[in-house]
């Protein structure tokens, strides 16, 4: 059984799938090294042991926990609260993700409002005494200042190690207000990679918000595993008579509960969706959509299939196929022109950086070398059809310098000195100003749908020329700045030499 | 599969005879014929040595020390009779948080979904009594175990420690926790044992599961690495710790505990000292007269 919900704490992303945060070399040596390429493992180890010799650095320069991937998904469900039982300092993401939220509604022409979490702010004394009866005052702020739909409980270190038992009160208040309460278990150390934080959200809501046993089945109705990005799946999917609810950023509590209705799940990135469909699916009946994820010609083609299959509208899909190779095609020769010869890079989250590396290759746009955060050697379902590394290999071939590791500048100066990109792709703070006082224009996918579909590898060509006109800016800022490393350090050519030498 | 998992948490203060007596239920309760696990909540790691002829095993934070992924099998052992052995372990004495230890020993078992896949009639959870922060109360937390005894002598120490003992699962009682199974009295060689340890369950509305008299047997038995099950099985210990394995399989009705308040323990032991005082006293009369 790959989900297990029986138990209130999710299992970790390294547990149940392997994940790894540290690995340099050729992108068909990992996918090699990956479950899906090596089968079902016959020998005594069973279907969780997926191990890829990782590199492990001693140094840690930045980074981000779980804890803040559950306040950018439980912490965006409209109608709902969220409360952080922690000390203060976890909330300082508060005003980051607040920003992210607001736009991300205006962008998606929903009302504009402000984040509702709370804080519990943890104290010395709580350490000592327990922060269960703080925690019980909280919720009952929080139901009192919101009227939510739906509580969640965003556990933390502190809590973690005390052992505080949020567990009790969620369920007793739970019963008390009649609203769904839900602890959710993010402390940081439990996992080295943040994405765990995502799938503890989705665990909680799998166990304590989707409708069990749904009286009435949509079957025009399919779930998006989104953020906050623009709504391009509605126009998408609205040419197979398809309805979207996207979960979990800025969906509603009954938005949520309504996911067990769905004719299917999708998404556009499997290191976001892949908990959450395999539980659907799993529990729920609701089948996830397997296939590549849609990005260039042949991943949206094999997308748009699977879910017209699975939802019966196979007629609907070549109809769309056709007329909008028919419509992209000339535009994406236009722009192959203008990008040739020109280098990217891209330095995201993991199976979001196969599909856009994809992208890059229909542009004509050369790409040999990417940055990922993590690497999942296989997704919850198991299914090889979505084994994203694999798609990419198989139709754009080789990425040679493919590096696994989260997100350490330090590192990120020696990948960049390997390839000498012309841009940066990136959706994560931290590494567009190393790169900048390189001359190394970056662009910032904050809509993270702009690269979706047949019009994302158009909307990524234009991105990609608007920022090359920012070159000689990115020049000047490389010829009056330096960077904040020794010689010594920016001499090695191996980014990863402190792992190696441990 | 499908049947429900009985889980019991057995309760007492270090040096108790707690490790002893779980083991003998457990060897008990395989001996007739049910699936058990035993599972050691003891930074020491050494709940189920007895039930592997004195070996210590792996513990899940052992593996979890050395392997950034664990397999919960790999800390399963198959004792006597085909007893199952795990003991979550911990760090040393001093350092780190052995209370997060038996929450994340715990944990990894319930996300592997372990007691449903070995098809269990029984998981007895041996933990340290010493309930220092909420790590150590796991097992009496919602959804794991649904009774717990704790052992005691009938020493003053041993009885404060019960008490202190029947707060902590009073509060997890309260919120859908383990109840409150009842005493076992260990050590409990004389009438005047027994009548303390009556008077305490009576005072704080629980029951003595069974007596359970110091004996040489366990002593002999232990040194051999073997619980008086196996080392002993015709004495009359072994069949003490039958009686009590039955009592336990048997046990269906837990009860939130009542304990004393500092004021009325002081005042309860200072009673009972003044007594023995009296029985000193007479038993000296009774010597100075002959």
């Amino acid at each position: 059984m790959p989900i297990n919900l029986k138990t209130a704490v999710v299992e970790t992303r390294e547990q149940r799938l392997g994940t790894i945060i540290g690995w340099d070399g050729k992108a068909s040596d990992l996918s090699h090294e990956s479950a899906y390429a090596r089968g079902g493992c016959a020998s005594k180890c069973g279907p969780k042991a997926r191990r890829i010799c990782e590199l492990r650095g001693p140094f840690t320069q930045g980074s981000i926990c779980s804890e803040q991937m559950v306040e950018c998904q439980a912490g965006n469900v409209r109608d709902a609260v969220l409360i952080q039982h922690s000390p203060i300092g976890c909330g300082a993401g508060q005003v980051i993700y607040n920003s992210i939220f607001r736009n991300g509604l205006a962008m998606r022409g929903l009302p504009v409002q402000n984040l509702h979490l709370i804080s519990t702010n943890l104290r010395e004394k709580d350490m000592v005494f327990g922060g269960i009866a703080k925690l019980e005052q909280t919720i009952r702020d929080a139901w009192e200042r919101h009227h939510p739909k739906a509580i969640f409980i965003g556990t933390s270190c502190a809590t973690g190690i005390i052992g505080d038992d949020v567990e009790s009160v969620a369920t007793a208040l739970e019963a008390e207000l009649g609203i769904p309460v839900i602890p959710l278990h993010c402390e940081g150390f439990k996992s080295k990679h943040w994405s765990t934080g995502f799938d503890a959200t989705q665990h909680g809501i799998l166990r304590q918000i989707v409708r069990k046993n749904p009286e009435k089945k949509q079957e025009d109705l399919v779930n998006v595993i989104n953020l906050w990005g623009s709504d391009v799946f509605s126009p998408i999917l609205g040419e197979l008579g398809l309805r979207v609810n996207y979960v979990v950023d800025m969906a509603t509590v009954d938005e949520l509960a309504q996911m067990s209705e769905a004719a299917a799940t999708v998404g556009f990135c499997y290191t976001l969706s892949s908990y959450l469909a395999a539980g659907l699916e799993q529990e729920f009946g609701v089948p996830e959509v397997k296939a590549p994820m849609p990005y260039g010609f042949a991943g949206t083609d094999a997308w748009l299939r699977e879910i017209a299959r699975v939802t019966n509208r196979e007629g609907k899909a070549e109809d769309y196929i056709r007329n909008e190779h028919a419509r992209v095609k000339p535009k994406l020769a236009e722009l192959r022109e203008k990008l040739k010869g020109k280098k990217g890079y891209v330095a995201t989250g993991s199976a979001y950086a196969h599909g856009l590396i994809g992208v890059l290759r229909e542009l004509g746009v050369e790409v040999d070398g990417s940055l990922v955060f993590h690497h999942d050697p296989v997704y919850d379902s198991q299914d090889p059809r979505e084994d994203s590394l694999a798609h990419l290999i198989d139709q754009y071939g080789e990425v040679d310098n493919f590096t696994v590791g989260n997100r350490q500048q330090y590192q990120f100066f020696a990948l960049l000195q390997r390839v000498k990109p012309d841009f940066i792709i990136i959706r994560h703070n931290g590494l567009a100003p190393l790169a900048a006082r390189l001359g190394i224009p970056a662009i910032p996918l904050g809509d993270e749908h702009h690269a979706v579909g047949y019009q994302g590898m158009l909307n990524l060509g234009e991105s990609i020329l608007d920022v090359l006109a920012h070159k000689k800016y990115h020049q000047d800022l490389a010829a009056h700045t330096k960077l904040p490393y020794k010689k010594w350090w920016l001499d090695q050519k191996d980014p990863f030499l402190f792992a190696r030498s441990v | 599969m499908g049947k429900k998992t009985k889980q019991i948490a057995i309760y007492g203060k270090g040096g108790i005879g707690k490790s002893t007596t779980t083991s003998n239920i457990s060897a008990a309760l395989v001996e007739a014929g049910y699936k058990v696990m035993q599972f050691g909540c003891d930074p020491k790691a050494d709940s189920t040595n007895t039930l592997r002829g004195g070996e210590y095993i792996p513990s899940v934070l052992d593996l979890l020390r050395e392997n950034s992924r664990v397999d919960a099998h790999d800390a399963i052992f198959q004792g006597f009779r085909g007893v199952y052995c795990v003991e979550a372990g911990g760090p040393q004495p001093g350092v780190g948080c052995a209370g997060r230890g038996i929450i994340t020993a715990v944990q990894l078992l319930k996300q592997q979904d372990i007691f449903e896949e070995l098809d269990l009639d029984y998981v007895i959870f041996d933990v340290l009594g010493d309930v220092v922060c909420g790590g150590f109360a796991v097992p009496v937390r919602e959804g794991i175990a649904e009774h717990v005894f704790t052992i005691s002598s009938a020493d003053f120490m041993a009885i404060y420690a019960a008490n202190n003992l029947f707060r902590g699962i009073q509060t997890y009682s309260n919120k859908g926790g383990a109840l409150l199974g009842g005493v076992i009295a260990n050590s409990i060689n004389t009438d005047f044992h027994r009548e303390i340890i009556d008077d305490f369950v009576e005072k704080t509305q629980t029951q003595v599961v069974e007596y359970v008299p110091r004996s040489l047997t366990v002593t002999q038995a232990e040194l051999q690495g073997k619980t008086t099950i196996e080392a002993a099985p015709h004495s009359e210990q072994a069949g003490i710790y039958r009686r009590l394995a039955k009592r336990i399989a048997g046990h269906t009705e837990s009860k939130v505990p009542s304990p004393l308040d500092a004021k009325e323990l002081r005042a309860w032991s200072a009673g009972w000292a003044d007594q023995l005082i009296e029985i000193e006293r007479r038993s000296e009369r009774l010597v100075a007269n002959a």
